[in-house]
């Protein structure tokens, strides 16, 4: 076991370092960036020069090739020429180019492209001495943000965010294990009876409802109309409220306590669970419903067992197994948050920040973001295969 | 199977890891061979006829007739399409944002109506010019075509962005109506405004956007010859359309180079005169800016011109409430506004440093800069000096130049001459800028001649982060003293708006020389490179504004405390908050009375219950005509 442990580390590792290299090739070339706009700016007084271009190309790293600039993500190096024995190498090895030289070239379709063609002033390995350089993703440095935290770590953005998703995606996962898993063993046992068929009905329309139509519509029915109806309403959004407010029947309610903060999880807390619970409870009811027809069940039924037994003991523990997977896989999302409740409500996710940095083009938070997700979910997809041992006796690793 | 996997994988791996090289690779070492294959051949024919390969210089079969041009702005309702917008407006508001040149009717430099070409909404004027172009529907199919048999066709570029959305079907209705048929591309912003893409190559033949209106009308680099974005310029310039009317050309270089208001009309007259009988640019209409607030909050008044509408914060109010809460969509990125200009950045630090002048209505109105520093007031001269070879001017085209024979330049008459060493007068303009005595920082130490000259030296210090460094590179010396500075411009720099406190943003013009950061250093002593980095900067900086930044949870909020020390005052209100909240989100906040304010970068439209909400006067709305307008470029050259 501890061999395979092991053999699945080193895997893992390999895993997070492709994705890592494929995800930070995609953002750089993929067409826009962070000098999108610049030259709309040169109306009036804001012109800009081809050496103010040329400078800040050189602030965001661009005039480096994609492997150093990855590689100095990465590893926070090469940070200068490299000394070994008393001497100074590669000093001349060109990195990066600060002017390229562009050529424009018609192509078949009639269009002038521009192409570079060459390079009027390399960038040498020397000359990134002294430059401003993360450690190095790898060791947990994940460098400045670019625009949305401008040139202030990424951590501290990322930390401002992070307790705030951990608290909405934790509570509703948990309430939608609490209410999903027992209402799809019930629906499944009682299959086709009246609470089975509601419950069905109910699930098909909370899973196909999308999130950003059920959560508008939960902030009108909970929040606005009940507020000019003069009834108790819940606020519309946000984490916590910035001055008092009155409620009717609850009184009034001071922003930062816990009640203003539980007043604001409900919403969306909801909005998320009722999604989860509709299709994780489906998911539970079909997969029950296979085991209920297998041989071993109506066996343990022929030996006398309870009911309850034989579902609790001998039906969901099998049913479970492909229940698991889903379920480790939103541990990522812990971490990732969720985009579009966050967008509706106004809550200070991971998710919301994740969108904000590409809309940005702020590509150190987007790739710290996208980083920690990858190794998050190769962590979820072993802890999935080390559950599978403890639900499934059967299934052993070497 | 196991073996297969790892195999892939690696497959896999190496792949990902040769594509992320592949430009590098292509640009070191391919270059040589694409220069000898291909390239080479090309080039052999640029150097034969040079323009002809490169330079946009095959008139657009179609577009290149004003005729077509002109029959396409008779064909465009206006009015029609400014409904599709925005449905909630009167038909007279509707008309008040018509536009009908580059500047808004209520502007000093619009030309007046009876002085330009105005093309009323005339469909059958705009045929019979089709058809004068030898474009005929003989078929009546709608489709016009040529002589050749070839269809009147043309390709419409926009954005995705909403009022785009409805705007392009509209307009496409309107010339289909006349006989043009319109394909319509939503392209990507990051394409069409990109750096190498879109609008910056020309790459278009009808293209529909805005251009962000400034409180000067400028268009120099949208209107003359020199501005045409070619290969051969290396794409500088914003004069897309490829125009090049000498008349015009001449005077908006003359309108732009002029101190004078009164002496900038006659030249904008001529340039709109030409620009709508050239049609080249079919202006559609004025955006709408919209702000909605609590109808019990007193003070709050956005006004056409001012788009930092908190000028007047210090005066906000609502009874019985300590604190009003302004909506943003957008956070600050960064306290420090030279690195972070976005609106909400400035508004946010609006409050901590206060303006130096509004621009309400357009017009200047001093608040920590005490008087408009004009040449009538004394405090500004324009002067005849000497300049000889050697000399740091600004040339024609608004560039620092070292004086030498070639440079073309406005000698002390306004006349453009080619210097040829023998030495010639050129204005130079001196000004005095006077802020007031009683600025106060927020810690109880007034401002001094230390705090204007760091500002002095941080904004025009490389490292420091800014974009742009026009206004530094124009300077040729200047001197501070406590309540202000005193500015001599290179020969040859004539800005409209020298009057007005000249640090960009328009916030206090000072930093706080005095200030000790955690690590003991005095802010004057820290090189420009470590200022976007510093706490004391970008997080919690002080100012002599209305309100002093008290706490910045990320993405939530903004906690501003009303500032004892303030010039103008103690503020009505003791605690502003700015919330940070999504777009989507905004409007319930506000009707949920969580904010207070709502402001124009989140308020594209006017929803429904928005309207009602404003009927039944539980929120105010604001509707002001912006300076940003939209337009369709029409490219008169092929690539």
């Amino acid at each position: 076991m501890l061999g395979y442990i092991a053999r699945r580390l080193v895997q893992m590792v390999g895993v997070v370092l492709i994705s890592a290299v494929a995800t930070y090739a995609l953002l750089n070339l993929a067409p826009g960036g962070p000098m999108t706009g610049l030259r709309q700016q040169q109306q009036g007084r804001n012109r800009i020069t081809a050496a103010d271009i040329a400078r800040i190309r050189a602030y965001y790293e661009l005039d480096l090739y994609l492997p150093i600039r990855f590689s100095r993500w990465l590893i926070g190096h090469p940070r200068g020429s490299i000394e070994f024995g008393g001497y100074e190498w590669f000093a001349n090895t060109p990195v990066g180019c600060r002017q390229p030289v562009e050529k424009n070239i018609r192509n078949e379709q009639g269009k002038i492209e521009t192409k570079v063609v060459g390079c009027n002033e390399y960038v040498f390995l020397r000359d990134l001495e002294g430059r401003k350089v993360s450690r190095g993703i790898l060791l947990g440095d994940f460098g400045s943000s670019w625009k949305l935290l401008r040139d202030r770590p990424v951590s501290d953005l990322i930390i401002s965010r992070l307790p705030k998703t951990i608290e909405l995606i934790g509570l509703s996962t948990l309430l939608s294990l609490f209410l999903g898993i027992p209402l799809g063993i019930y629906s499944a046992v009682k299959q086709y009876s009246r609470f089975d068929y509601i419950f069905t009905s109910l699930a098909f329309l909370g899973s196909a409802m999308p999130t950003f139509f059920f959560g508008i519509l939960m902030i009108l029915v909970f929040s606005i109309l009940p507020k000019s109806a003069g009834l108790p309403y819940l606020p519309p959004g946000s984490a916590s409220a910035v001055r008092e407010y009155a409620v009717p029947l609850l009184g009034t309610i001071q922003p930062d306590t816990l009640a203003d903060r539980l007043m604001h999880l409900v919403l969306p807390v909801i909005t998320l669970t009722i999604v989860s619970v509709a299709s994780w409870s489906r998911f539970i009811r079909a997969s029950m419903l296979e085991v209920l027809r297998q041989d071993y069940v109506r066996t343990a039924r022929a030996k006398g067992l309870k009911e309850k037994m034989v579902i609790l003991k001998h039906a969901l523990r099998n049913a479970l197994i492909p229940f698991v997977t889903i379920v480790v896989f939103s541990i990522p999302s812990l971490f990732g948050g969720a985009i579009i409740t966050e967008t509706i409500f106004s809550w200070p996710g991971m998710g919301r920040l994740y969108f904000l940095a590409l809309g940005d083009s702020d590509f150190p938070v987007a790739m710290a973001i996208l980083f920690i997700t990858a190794v998050l979910t190769v962590i979820a997809t072993l802890i999935r295969d080390l559950v599978y041992t403890v639900i499934d006796p059967r299934i052993r690793y070497s | 199977m196991k073996r297969v996997n790892l195999v892939w994988m690696l497959l896999i791996a190496v792949s990902l890891v040769m594509s992320a090289c592949q430009p590098v690779v292509e640009t070191i070492e391919v270059e040589k061979e694409v220069v000898k294959t291909e390239v080479v051949e090309k080039i052999v024919e640029v150097e034969k006829e040079p323009s002809e390969v490169l330079s946009f210089s095959t008139p657009h079969p179609i577009l290149s007739d004003v005729r077509v041009r002109q029959a396409m702005a008779y064909c465009t309702n206006k009015d029609e399409i400014i409904q599709a917008v925005y449905p909630f407006l009167s038909p007279a508001e509707r008309s008040e944002l018509v536009m009908d040149t580059f500047i808004p009717k209520n502007h000093w430099a619009y030309a007046g109506d009876g002085n330009i070409t105005i093309y009323p909404f005339d469909p059958d004027k705009g045929k019979a010019l089709l058809d004068e172009a030898g474009w005929t529907d003989e078929d009546e199919d709608n489709v016009r075509l040529n002589a050749e048999g070839e269809p009147l066709m043309l390709e419409l570029l926009l954005t995705e962005a909403p009022h785009r959305k409805i705007l392009a079907p509209v307009w496409q209705q309107q010339m289909k109506a006349c006989g043009i048929r319109i394909t319509v591309n939503h392209v990507p912003s990051t394409w069409l405004y990109g750096d190498t893409t879109g609008l910056a190559r020309r790459e278009f033949e009808l293209t529909d956007y805005a251009w962000v209106g400034q409180s000067d009308p400028s268009g120099r680099t949208l209107y003359a010859c020199d501005q045409i974005p070619t290969a051969e310029n290396n794409w500088e310039g914003q004069n897309v359309m490829g125009w090049c009317n000498p008349v015009a050309s001449q005077a908006i270089v003359k309108a732009t180079n002029t101190l004078n208001q009164e002496d900038r009309k006659e030249p904008y007259k001529i340039v709109q005169q030409e620009f709508t009988k050239d049609m080249v640019s079919l202006p559609i209409y004025n955006h709408l800016e919209i702000f909605a607030s609590n109808p019990n909050l007193k003070g709050f008044n956005p006004q056409p011109g001012e788009e930092y509408y908190t000028y007047n914060v210090a005066d906000w109010e609502i009874p019985g409430k300590d604190t009003i809460v302004i909506g943003f969509t957008q956070e600050p990125a960064s306290m420090f506004a030279l690195v972070e200009q976005g609106v909400s950045a400035i508004i946010a630090n609006s409050l901590v440093h206060g303006l130096a002048f509004s621009t309400v209505n357009y017009d200047f109105q001093g608040i920590a800069q005490k008087v408009p520093s004009t040449l009538d007031s004394g405090l500004a001269q324009n002067l005849d000096v000497e300049v000889k070879e050697g000399d740091l001017v600004y040339d024609v085209d608004g560039n620092p130049t070292e004086l030498k024979p070639g440079v073309e330049v406005y000698n002390a008459s306004g006349d453009v001459v080619t210097f040829d060493g023998t030495p010639i007068l050129m204005k130079q303009l001196t000004v005095n800028y006077q802020f007031r005595d009683d600025m106060v920082w927020s810690d109880g130490t007034p401002v001094s001649a230390a705090d204007f000259d760091l500002r002095f030296r941080i904004d025009c210090d490389e490292n420091s982060g800014a974009t742009s460094f026009n206004t530094c590179r124009s300077i040729q010396s200047y001197e501070v003293n406590d309540s202000g500075y005193t500015v001599t411009y290179l020969p040859g720099v004539q800005d409209p708006l020298y009057f007005r406190a000249l640090m960009d943003p328009r916030l206090s013009n000072v930093y706080p020389a005095h200030r000790t950061l955690a690590d003991g250093r005095k802010l004057a002593d820290v090189p420009a490179e470590e200022w976007a980095t510093l706490p004391e900067i970008a997080e919690f900086p002080i100012g002599v504004g209305p309100y002093v930044l008290k706490e910045w949870v990320k993405g939530e909020k903004m906690v501003f405390e009303a500032n004892p020390y303030y010039y103008g005052g103690a503020p009505k209100t003791k605690t502003i908050v700015i919330s940070i909240i999504t777009p989507d989100n905004a409007e319930a906040q506000l009707l949920g009375g969580q904010v207070d304010v709502l402001d124009s970068t989140t308020l594209n439209t006017i929803s429904d219950t928005m309207r009602k909400a404003a009927d039944e006067g539980k929120i105010n709305l604001y509707t002001l005509p912006g300076g940003t307008w939209e337009h369709i470029d029409m490219n008169l050259y092929l690539p």
